[in-house]
């Protein structure tokens, strides 16, 4: 089993990093979000 | 004024009565249909008699007031306000409306659209789309403006950006041919901004939160510039111009410590999280995803995709107990009741469970018939690759070679429609 996980392990950054080269992630999934589209707030002043 | 056939048609309907019933002993059936249709003009005897079955009066004078209120309401359609507010508003707004006859009418039912998305209820928010469709022709370009925008918004809400992108871009060239006010400008802006982040369009996502941010600054609607320089990390991330992706990062997790917004700090942190792990830094990538993980004020879907982006790092380092750990953690922030609504979540928390757990079964069967066949749908090349390329080696681990080289073949295959993307 420890191989299986290695070899997945390995197989999994050795394909996020050749994402990371294309820069092609996706959103959804890899711990990269963008912020909301519904959310804002109306103007603030801090001076 | 408002397109009175449109008006009885959508009046009649919403109080669920027969063209029949509404006809009767005022016009023919056929008639009534030429008027709903806009194939002829009634006289205004007709339409007060229809009106007044309806139970509508006609008054004179009183759009004004109605208009000012409606677009308080429409100010208020933003996830921030709040929401029992926005509902009173409405309630009270559709007393108005079904009541009398109003210029305002027709935007206030476009509205309704995000009012619906606003409250989380997309399949009523479809619903009234559908209904609407039926009038679209009847829309000036101020009406169509909306339509196209809010449709687009049930689009992106419903994860389907490329047809979002399409109504967005629809909405822009209506945008071109009426006067708007200029923060109703950035808006869309930055919306076309943050949809091109979600499909990759890294240039397009620059060009547009630059526009964008150029007139937040302006407004003084920092928050919308924190936002604003979030995506453009992003972006820089991605075409691995680091410092510039710091820089915005660092920019954005400033405005959001003046504003004391954690929201927008653990949004920057994640997005952080995922820069460390992109240039290989674990150690940092690790710390950054843990303070979103441990923050019980984020938002969920946030967390969830902190904890899930912490899992995939933690089981490449193969440091299994944290991975369980975290999946432990996962399975209790997405609770019962929300499966459905982190579903993607929900599968790569079970994919990695039955992966570590060895149950070869479990792991093949939601890889195979609900991970893939989700990711496939939402076009989500890279995650497809990723996870195809856990059952190739899986398969191949079991010396399962047939079914090892179909996954590989399939990662491959995918690879190559993402660089061509």
């Amino acid at each position: 089993m420890k191989k299986m996980i290695a070899t997945i392990a390995l197989g999994t950054v050795i394909v996020v990093g050749l994402f990371a080269s294309q820069s092609s992630e996706p959103t959804e999934l890899a711990g990269e979000l963008e912020p909301s589209i519904f959310s804002v707030e109306t103007p603030s002043y801090f001076f | 004024m408002v397109e009175i056939g449109s008006f009885i048609k959508l009046q009649r309907t919403k109080k669920e009565m027969t063209q029949g019933e509404l006809a009767k002993g005022i016009v023919s059936l056929s008639y009534l249909s030429k008027i709903e249709n806009k194939k002829t003009d009634a006289s205004p005897e007709i339409i007060q008699l229809l009106c007044t079955r309806l139970g509508i009066q006609l008054k004179d004078g009183f759009d004004a007031s109605i208009q000012e209120k409606c677009k308080q309401w429409y100010n208020m359609l933003f996830e921030v306000n709040d929401k029992e507010e926005i509902i009173t508003t409405y309630n009270e707004l559709q007393e108005i409306m079904d009541t009398n006859l109003t210029d305002s009418l027709l935007m206030f039912e476009i509205h309704k659209i995000r009012y619906y998305l606003i409250l989380g209820k997309l399949d009523k928010a479809l619903v009234k789309i559908n209904e609407l469709n039926e009038m679209a022709d009847s829309f000036d370009n101020l009406h169509k403006y909306y339509w196209y925008k809010f449709r687009g918004n049930y689009n992106s809400a419903s994860g389907f950006f490329s047809q979002a992108m399409q109504l967005y871009k629809l909405a822009e060239e209506k945008s071109n041919r009426i006067d708007i006010e200029v923060k109703e400008i950035a808006d869309l802006q930055y919306t076309i901004a943050i949809t091109h982040s979600k499909l990759r369009n890294t240039l397009e996502v620059i060009e547009y939160a630059e526009k964008a941010l150029d007139i937040y600054m302006k407004e003084y609607n920092f928050f919308r510039c924190a936002q604003s320089h979030i995506v453009l990390g992003i972006s820089y991330r991605r075409i691995k111009m680091y410092e510039k992706a710091i820089k915005n990062y660092n920019l954005a997790r400033h405005l959001g410590e003046l504003n004391k917004d954690k929201q927008i700090i653990q949004l920057t942190n994640l997005n952080l999280g995922y820069l460390s792990s992109a240039k290989g830094d674990s150690k940092d990538a690790i710390h950054y995803y843990l303070q979103v993980v441990d923050d019980p004020e984020v938002e969920q879907n946030a967390r969830l995709t902190s904890l899930t982006a912490l899992i995939k790092e933690y089981y490449s380092i193969n440091e299994i107990e944290r991975t369980k750990e975290m999946i432990k953690k996962g399975f209790e922030l997405i609770g019962t009741k929300d499966v459905e609504k982190h579903k993607v979540h929900y599968y790569v928390l079970n994919t990695y469970s039955y992966a570590i757990n060895e149950q070869n079964n479990q792991f093949e069967k939601i890889v195979i018939n609900e991970l893939i066949p989700y990711l496939t749908n939402h076009k989500d090349y890279a995650n497809i690759v990723v996870y195809a390329n856990m059952l190739g080696n899986h398969f191949e681990e079991l010396g399962k070679y047939k079914e090892s080289v179909k996954y590989y073949k399939l990662a491959n295959l995918t690879y190559e429609e993402l660089v061509n993307l």
